[in-house]
C-alpha cells in the first residue's frame, strides 16, 4: 500500500497538484504547553462559512489529504459541522488535538464522520511530568481516557511524543504506555521556534547526546540500519531531487487564511480571504519561488555527505533565516544518526571552537517532578 | 445478474480523482485504492438509485468505444471486488443514503 | 464591436497608478469585478485611459508554470511574457494584448512591468520598498523580502500614511521626485492609499538590536539601490535609463542606512 501512495504523490507532482493540506482551524487552545510556537490569542478565525467555502476550494483544486489541526480544534463550537462537511466532500480527514475534550459521546461522533486517524499529543506517562508541560492539571488522564474511548470504536489512533528537556527520560514508558492501549508512538525530538520568530523555545532542545541515544536505541526507529548507516554522498540525483513536499504537493492554511508551504514554514504565500486557493497554489510568486529549489541551490547542504538521508526541514532553514540555508536542528540529528558532521555543523562548530556545554538532565527531570 | 443490480458508495470513504484515476481510501483500514478512468466513471455514477446496467449503458458505452456485454462483465467484475472491500455497496433495490456523504468533487 | 478606426468602446476598468491611467476589457465580467475589488481606490471610472490592453482570458489550467519574465522590444512593438501570461503592447497605438487564465496575480505580473517601462523613460522606477507620507513628505523603506519592509510599515504611527509594504512608485517630476501609492501590496495585505508626495528620504534595511540611523557611501547607496530596483527588461536603452535614474537619484536624495530592531519606536527616528 505505501507503494501506492508514493505513486500517487509522485503523480501530484507531476501534475502540480495539492494532495495534502493541513488546515489550522483555530490557535486558541484550552492547554499552555511550555514548548508551543502559536499565538493562542484569537485575531479573527475563519468563519464557519469562509471555512466551508475553502473546503469546496481544496476539494475542488484536488486536496485529498486533510488534516485539521491548531490549537485545540475542539475548542470551535463549529468543529463538528466542518468535519461533517469535510466528509461530505470526501476528504480523507487526519485530526490532531489533545483529545482533552473527547469522551465517549464525541468518539461515536467521530466514528460514524470515519475520520481517518487521530494523532493525540502525550508528554509522558507520568501525569505530574505530562501535566506541567501542557499546565493543564488532570490532561494525561483525560487524553488517556479520550485514547480508550475512541479504540473502543475502533478508530485509528497514534501518539505524538515530544521530546524536550523536561520529558526527555520518559519516552521508553509513552512506548510502553501505547503498546498497553494498541497505539503507535512516534517519537518528534525536535521543538519548533515560535511563528512570530522568537527562538528561546529551542532552549528546550534535547542535547546532542540524548539525541545521539534516541536514534540509535532499537527499536525506535522502523529500519535503524537503514536510517544510520553512513549514508551515500551527494550525487545528481540527490542534487536534483527536492527537499520535501511543502509547497509542491502540500501546504498549510491558517486559522486567518493565511497560506505558507507548512505549518513549521511560515513564508507568507497569500491569504484565501483575498484570493482563491488555486490562483494562490498555482500562482503564488512565494511558492513558485520555494517550488524552485532543488537540493543543488542549497548552501553547504549541496556539499555535504549528509545530504541523501538528512531530514532537512527547509521551513526550520527559514525560521533560522535563508530557506536556502541550514537548518541546524537537522545537522544535529544527521550527526546524531550517522556520526558525520554536516557541512554546516563544521563551519558552525569551528567558529565557536572552545566552548564546552554540559547538560545535566537528571537535575532537569528532578526540579520538574519537584 | 439476472435481476437489476444497484450500487451505492459507501459513506465510509475518502475519494478524489487525480487526472483521470480516482483515489479512494477506505476509512477503518486506511486502505488506498485508485481506480481507472472507467472505473472512476462507474464509480461517480453509483449513486444507488442507477441499475448497473443502465450505468454501462449511457456512461461507459456512450465515452468508451467499447461493446456492451464486455463492458457490462468488467464492470460487474469491478463492483463485486470493490463491495467486498466495502468501497461500494450492492443491492438488488434502490438505495437512497441518510447523509449525502461521499459526494465526489469532481 | 466598433471598427479599428472609430473611437473604441471604454474599457472595462481603468487602473490609474502614478498618474498613468491603463484600461482594462475583457469578456468575463466576473474577472471585471475581481480587478475592482482587487484594485479597489486605484479603479477610475470615465477617464480616458493612456493605454488600452484587451485581456483575453485562457482555461485555468492551460496557462501555468512559472520562471523568468521575458521582456523584448522589436520594431517598437513590446513583447513580455512568462509561463503564466503572454502580452503585447504597441506604444504607438497606446494598444496591446494580455493572454492570461482568470488569476489576479499575471495581472499583477504586467502591470509592474508596464509601469516600469513608463517610468525608465521619464527617469523614475520601481524599487523592492515599502514607503509612507508623514508630514507630506515620503519614506522609503528598502530591502529584499525578510528585511523588514512589511514591519516598518505595520510599525507606523497613525499620522503616517501608507504609500505600500512591497513595491514603491518612484517617480521624476520637475521638482524632484515623487513617490505614488501603489496596489501592489506584500505580507501586509492592504493596498497603499492612491496619493503622492515628494520624496524626502531612501532607507537601506538592516535587521538588528537596536535603531540606529547611518550615512551610506555613494557607492554603496548606488549598488543598494540597484539591488532592490525592479528591472524585467533585457533592452539595453531601458536598463540604461535605470541606471541612470539610480544614479542620478542617489545625487539628489538623501539614502541612509536604517539598522532598526523590530519595535516602534524605531519611527521616532523618521520626520
Amino acid at each position: 500500500m505505501s507503494h501506492l501512495v508514493a505513486e500517487m504523490s509522485a503523480k501530484a507532482l507531476k501534475l502540480g497538484i495539492p494532495l495534502s493540506v493541513q488546515l489550522d482551524l483555530t490557535y486558541r487552545c484550552n492547554e499552555r504547553c511550555v514548548h508551543c510556537y502559536l499565538d493562542h490569542e484569537d485575531h479573527g478565525e475563519m468563519t464557519t462559512s469562509e471555512i466551508k467555502d475553502l473546503l469546496d476550494q481544496l476539494a475542488e483544486a484536488g486536496v485529498f489529504f486533510l488534516t485539521l489541526s491548531g490549537g485545540e480544534i475542539l475548542m470551535r463550537r463549529d468543529f463538528f459541522e466542518i468535519v461533517e462537511y469535510a466528509r461530505m466532500r470526501a476528504f480523507c480527514v487526519k485530526l490532531k488535538t489533545n483529545a482533552v475534550l473527547i469522551r465517549e459521546k464525541e468518539a461515536k461522533r467521530l466514528r460514524d464522520l470515519d475520520v481517518e486517524s487521530i494523532q493525540i499529543s502525550i508528554y509522558s506517562h507520568r501525569p505530574e511530568v505530562h501535566d506541567a508541560i501542557t499546565k493543564m492539571p488532570g490532561s494525561l488522564r483525560r487524553s488517556i481516557n479520550a485514547i480508550r474511548f475512541l479504540r473502543s470504536k475502533g478508530l485509528h489512533v497514534t501518539i505524538a511524543n515530544v521530546l524536550m528537556l523536561q520529558n526527555l527520560q520518559d519516552y521508553p514508558g509513552v512506548r510502553a504506555l501505547g503498546a498497553e492501549l494498541g497505539v503507535e508512538v512516534t517519537i518528534d525530538p525536535t521543538i519548533t521556534p515560535k511563528m512570530d520568530g522568537d527562538r528561546s523555545l529551542l532552549d528546550l532542545n534535547i542535547d546532542q547526546a540524548a539525541l545521539e541515544h534516541v536514534f540509535r536505541e532499537e527499536g525506535m526507529l522502523e529500519n535503524v540500519g537503514e536510517s544510520c548507516a553512513p549514508p551515500v554522498g551527494p550525487d545528481d540525483e540527490v542534487l536534483n531531487s527536492l527537499p520535501c513536499s511543502a509547497g509542491h504537493t502540500a501546504c498549510y492554511v491558517s486559522p486567518y487564511g493565511d497560506v505558507y508551504p507548512c505549518v513549521q514554514f511560515p513564508l507568507p504565500s497569500g491569504n484565501v480571504r483575498r484570493d482563491k486557493f488555486l490562483d494562490i497554489w498555482r500562482h503564488s510568486p512565494q511558492l513558485n519561488e520555494v517550488r524552485s529549489i532543488t537540493t543543488r541551490d542549497l548552501t553547504g547542504c549541496s556539499h555535504c555527505s549528509n545530504v541523501s538521508s538528512c531530514t532537512r526541514c527547509p521551513g526550520l532553514a527559514y525560521m533560522e533565516g535563508n530557506m536556502r540555508g541550514p537548518s541546524t536542528q537537522d545537522c544535529e540529528k544527521s550527526f546524531a544518526r550517522t556520526g558525520i558532521q554536516s557541512v554546516n555543523l563544521k563551519s558552525k562548530r569551528s567558529s565557536v571552537a572552545g566552548l564546552v556545554q554540559i547538560q545535566n538532565v537528571a537535575a532537569i527531570s528532578q526540579a520538574v517532578s519537584a | 445478474m439476472s435481476e437489476k443490480c444497484y450500487v451505492a458508495r459507501s459513506s465510509k470513504i475518502a475519494a478524489r480523482m487525480m487526472g483521470d484515476e480516482m483515489m479512494i481510501m477506505l476509512a477503518p483500514e486506511s486502505t488506498l485504492f485508485t481506480l481507472n478512468e472507467v472505473a472512476s466513471v462507474i464509480f461517480k455514477a453509483a449513486d444507488g438509485a442507477t441499475p448497473l446496467d443502465e450505468i454501462v449503458a449511457e456512461r461507459v458505452c456512450s465515452e468508451f468505444d467499447v461493446e456492451f456485454e464486455a463492458a457490462l462483465k468488467d464492470a460487474e467484475h469491478m463492483v463485486k471486488e470493490l463491495a467486498g472491500h466495502g468501497v461500494l455497496i450492492v443491492s438488488d433495490k434502490p438505495t437512497t443514503q441518510s447523509r449525502a456523504f461521499a459526494q465526489v468533487a469532481r | 464591436m466598433a471598427s479599428l478606426t472609430t473611437v473604441s468602446a471604454a474599457a472595462d476598468v481603468v487602473i490609474d497608478i502614478g498618474g498613468f491611467p491603463i484600461g482594462l476589457s475583457t469578456d468575463d465580467p466576473a474577472f471585471v469585478e475581481m480587478l475592482k475589488e482587487r484594485y479597489a481606490g486605484f479603479v477610475t471610472s470615465g477617464t480616458h485611459a493612456q493605454i488600452e490592453f484587451d485581456v483575453v482570458l485562457a482555461p485555468a489550467d492551460s496557462m501555468l508554470g512559472n520562471g523568468d519574465v521575458r521582456v523584448e522590444r522589436e520594431a517598437g512593438q513590446w513583447s513580455m511574457g512568462r509561463g503564466d501570461f503572454e502580452a503585447d503592447w504597441n506604444p504607438g497605438a497606446a494598444r496591446g494584448v494580455i493572454r492570461q487564465s482568470a488569476n489576479p496575480y499575471s495581472l499583477n505580473s504586467v502591470l509592474r512591468i508596464v509601469h516600469t517601462l513608463l517610468l525608465a523613460e521619464q527617469g523614475g522606477f520601481l524599487v523592492h520598498a515599502s514607503s509612507a507620507v508623514r508630514n507630506g513628505r515620503a519614506f522609503l523603506f528598502a530591502g529584499v523580502s525578510g528585511a523588514g519592509k512589511t514591519t516598518m510599515a505595520r510599525l507606523a504611527p497613525p499620522d503616517a500614511t501608507l504609500l505600500t509594504d512591497e513595491i514603491s512608485y518612484v517617480s521624476r517630476q520637475e521638482d524632484g521626485y515623487h513617490a505614488y501609492g501603489t496596489p501592489f501590496a506584500g505580507d501586509l495585505g492592504r493596498l497603499g492609499e492612491n496619493m503622492r508626495a515628494p520624496l524626502a528620504a531612501l532607507y537601506l534595511l538592516t535587521k538588528g538590536t537596536e535603531n540606529k540611523v547611518e550615512p551610506v557611501s555613494a557607492s554603496e547607496a548606488s549598488r543598494a539601490l540597484l539591488e532592490n530596483i525592479l528591472c524585467f527588461a533585457q533592452d539595453s536603452e531601458v536598463v540604461r535609463s535605470i541606471f541612470e535614474a539610480a544614479c542620478d537619484f542617489v545625487c539628489r536624495v538623501p539614502i541612509r542606512r536604517l539598522t532598526f530592531a523590530p519595535d516602534a519606536r524605531v519611527w521616532e527616528m523618521i520626520s
